[in-house]
């Protein structure tokens, strides 16, 4: 165990933050055109991504044909560090870049990655992801959006839920029932939709915080006809894509959530000193005891992640992986309630102030996102409890 | 930031976990229980393998490495609930005389002895429930042959097993960090009584002072020299990452039994463990473990590099630990069923220790009021809020 990782880790990292003093989007910039959905690309944020790739920095653990420097793990979590320090968003189409784009580089054919996975390598196209359905939320395997195929076109019709930016998305990564004869994980699809077809009809869902900037939506589709070549893959082969889609979101999205964590959390101490002088003595001690709690949670979200990352370096698997999510996800939902409850006016955390920043029972709410989607921590704790800890399922 | 174990530390690990399984199963612990255990054999066992060396430096006589290894061991002494004299000496004494002592021979001839498993030793600091070096009320007063020391110690840890007794004591009229000093008594001219406890692995002893002079040159510290708080602030950190890191040992047999048992015991024609309310209460278990073993490496790894961080580190993972030990305890307990509420059934020397641990060198509660400190969410004393 160490500290630190060796110099020539050190040395990758001057590299990057050299090249990021000298090529990051400016702080104007980005307060200018805010990415207000998680496929909207401000102009920005498309030429960021664009230099990235240019530089080899988009995604350093690829080949630099695609964006890439071969970087080790290592690396990659250095330069994962260091973009969060600096604020900087990698991407602001986190499902494009982290699921959709290397999906298709798995899976797809050469007119796929060129029409599709590059440009979002580029910044030049934005993807969203179609996996739930009002009928299968958690219970992905269950989805009933039904794709016929018709000759050299599929005819799709169903519904899509709880779409992250499907508003703003170029075209959707869509999971549709192929087979509906086969057992329910063995009857999946792929296709690759243009969100500019007919037949395709796109719901904002207002969320209960910045009902102005909606980025979950419900996605209609009525005999919407998407050609053969659109099938990413093999016929029914999509349960393996669904698993490995994940598998590319699960791969270092600890991270993110535990430099949020952190972030959050040096943000909640340094306002605390002001808010907790405004309290009774009694009062104070038990909310510096929530605060303490949280830093210790977030002390620790980052030395069980490390931990974890450190196996996987080392080739061995790493259960403390499965709980990165559960963990940052709830942790997170404590720390932004007791920061919520830690000042003197208690009628400040119910105001609502979705104009400009948000308030601490706003981020409360935020928080949900992270402990619903990509696996509830219910199912987290069943996936934990079955997966990790073997026992038997119910 | 690498937390993984190394090559050299996981076989460190594994040999210690081999070597405990083998002189000290669940029937030995049974019988320090039931006050027949052969303690000074698995002690004996111990020294031969060089384990009170690992972190004394190689001038002294140590095998020169770094609190790490120290901490793997702790980890797997409350694996096993192993009794003897390693927590006391190894992570309580030893520290001490070289956070205390720095080069001085009579610090470093003692150092060698521990190292060369010649000398066991213990260090004789709480009052009144505390370790907190300020809140020492014992006095040592000049006398002509040396400090007149008086006062009651509490919660000394392995006395009975201890040729040496580190005592801290301050200047008569002092108060907080001033006046502190550190003196050196062999433990057979101290009388010591010693406490009922729930678990007898980890004996605990009171000791009157009752004005026992020590002579100069027994002296580690002299009342008032400088950076005594600190020192013993710096050593404090060893012992109380070390029980952090056997509570979470112990934390960690509890799961695994508990998972085992939920896993054989059938109910309604099926495994306890199929059920969900049982699946979600054993993933947090785990995760309380894994959260608490995370923050003990990390803590002692500040130590071994001696990060600006260790201070908190230290707190933390022996709060993350109290409170991991608080759920294993309580869901480790309760989903044993009335097997685990039997004398005969050895889960509870597991939980014992894990209280145990929770409770020396403050508990989960203490070090998070600490850590409130340390960080200026609550001044340190409240008499001015009063």
């Amino acid at each position: 165990m160490k500290l630190t990782f060796g110099p020539e880790v050190e040395a990758f990292r001057q590299e990057f933050l050299a090249w990021l003093a000298e090529n990051r989007p400016t702080a104007e910039e980005m307060a200018e055109a805010p990415a207000v959905s998680s496929a909207h690309v401000p102009g920005w944020a498309s030429r960021w991504t664009r230099r990235m790739f240019d530089a080899g920095w988009l995604v350093p653990g690829w080949p630099p044909e695609r964006g890439g420097r071969n970087a080790g793990p290592i690396e990659t979590l250095v330069y994962l560090e260091e973009l969060t320090k600096a604020g900087i968003p990698r991407t602001t189409n986190p499902q494009g870049l982290g699921i959709v784009a290397p999906s298709i580089l798995d899976y797809g054919s050469d007119e796929q990655i060129r029409d599709y996975a590059m440009p979002i390598l580029h910044g030049e196209k934005a993807a969203c992801l179609g996996m739930s359905e009002p009928g299968a939320g958690s219970d992905l395997a269950g989805l009933s959006t039904r794709a016929v195929l018709d000759g050299d076109r599929f005819v799709i019709n169903g519904q899509k839920v709880w779409t992250s930016g499907a508003n703003y998305a170029d075209f959707c990564f869509l999971f549709c029932r192929t087979d509906p004869e086969a057992p329910k994980h063995k009857g999946i699809s792929v296709v690759l939709l243009d969100m500019s077809t007919p037949g395709v009809t796109v719901r904002p869902l207002a969320e209960i915080v910045k009902p102005e900037h909606p980025d979950l939506n419900e996605v209609f589709l009525t005999d919407v006809i998407v050609p053969k070549e659109n099938l990413v893959g093999q016929m029914n082969n999509g349960w393996a894509m669904a698993n490995g889609s994940l598998a590319h979101e699960r791969g270092m999205v600890w991270l993110n959530s535990v430099m949020q964590l952190e972030k959050n959390t040096d943000l909640v101490l340094g306002k605390a000193p002001e808010a907790l002088a405004q309290l009774a003595p009694a009062e104070r001690a038990i909310v510096a005891d929530g605060l303490v709690q949280s830093i210790i949670d977030a002390t620790a979200a980052r030395t069980l992640g490390y931990r974890g990352f450190a196996k996987l370096v080392r080739g061995g698997s790493a259960p403390e992986q499965a709980l990165m999510k559960v963990f940052t996800s709830e942790a997170a939902r404590r720390l932004t309630l007791r920061a919520a409850e830690m000042g003197r006016d208690t009628t400040g955390d119910i105001g609502a102030n979705a104009a400009s920043d948000p308030t601490w029972i706003e981020l409360y709410f935020t928080t949900y996102g992270a402990t619903i989607s990509a696996g509830s921590s219910e199912i987290q704790r069943n996936i934990i409890a079955e997966k990790v800890l073997g026992l038997p399922r119910s | 930031m690498d937390l993984e174990l190394s090559e050299a530390e996981s076989e460190l690990r594994d040999n210690v976990r081999a070597v405990l399984a083998n002189v000290c199963p669940p029937a030995v612990v049974r019988a320090v229980y039931e006050g027949k255990g052969d303690v000074p054999s698995i002690w004996a066992k111990m020294v031969e393998l060089y384990w009170p060396a690992l972190a004394i430096a190689e001038e002294h006589g140590g095998l020169g490495q770094t609190f790490v290894e120290v901490a793997l061991v702790a980890e797997e002494l409350g694996r096993v609930v192993a009794p003897g004299p390693f927590l006391a000496t190894v992570t309580q004494f030893a520290p001490a005389l070289r956070e205390l002592g720095g080069d001085q021979p009579l610090a470093t001839g003692l150092l060698s002895q521990v190292a060369a498993g010649e000398l066991t030793g213990t260090v004789a600091l709480a009052e009144r429930g505390t370790w907190e070096p300020a809140e020492v009320q014992a006095t040592a007063e000049e006398h002509p042959e040396g400090w007149a020391l008086h006062g009651t110690k509490n919660a000394v840890l392995d006395i009975g097993e201890a040729d040496e007794v580190l005592v801290v004591a301050r200047r008569p009229a002092t108060t907080g960090t001033h006046g502190l000093g550190a003196f050196l008594v062999a433990g057979s001219t101290l009388t010591a009584t010693s406490r009922t406890v729930i678990d007898p692995t980890l004996p605990l002893a009171d000791v009157v002072l009752d004005g026992v002079v020590v002579p100069t040159d027994r002296v580690l510290a002299a009342p008032g020299s400088p950076g005594i708080a600190a020192a013993l602030d710096r050593a404090g950190q060893e012992a109380t990452v070390a029980l952090a890191a056997t509570t979470a040992g112990a934390c960690r047999v509890i799961f695994e039994q508990t998972l085992e048992y939920a896993k054989v015991r059938e109910q309604y024609g099926r495994p306890i463990g199929s059920f969900q309310a049982l699946k979600h209460r054993l993933a947090d278990m785990y995760l309380a473990v894994e959260r608490a073993t995370s923050l003990c490496y990390f803590a002692a790894l500040t130590i071994a590099e001696d990060d600006p961080r260790r201070g908190q580190a230290a707190a933390m993972a022996k709060a993350a630990a109290g409170e991991c030990q608080a759920l294993l305890v309580q869901d480790g307990l309760q989903l044993h069923g009335g097997i685990g509420l039997t004398w005969e059934n050895d889960l509870h020397f597991l939980l014992k220790r894990a209280l145990s641990g929770n409770a020396l060198y403050g508990n989960a509660v203490h070090h998070r009021s600490r850590l409130a400190q340390m960080l200026g969410l609550i001044s340190e004393s409240t008499e001015e809020d009063a």
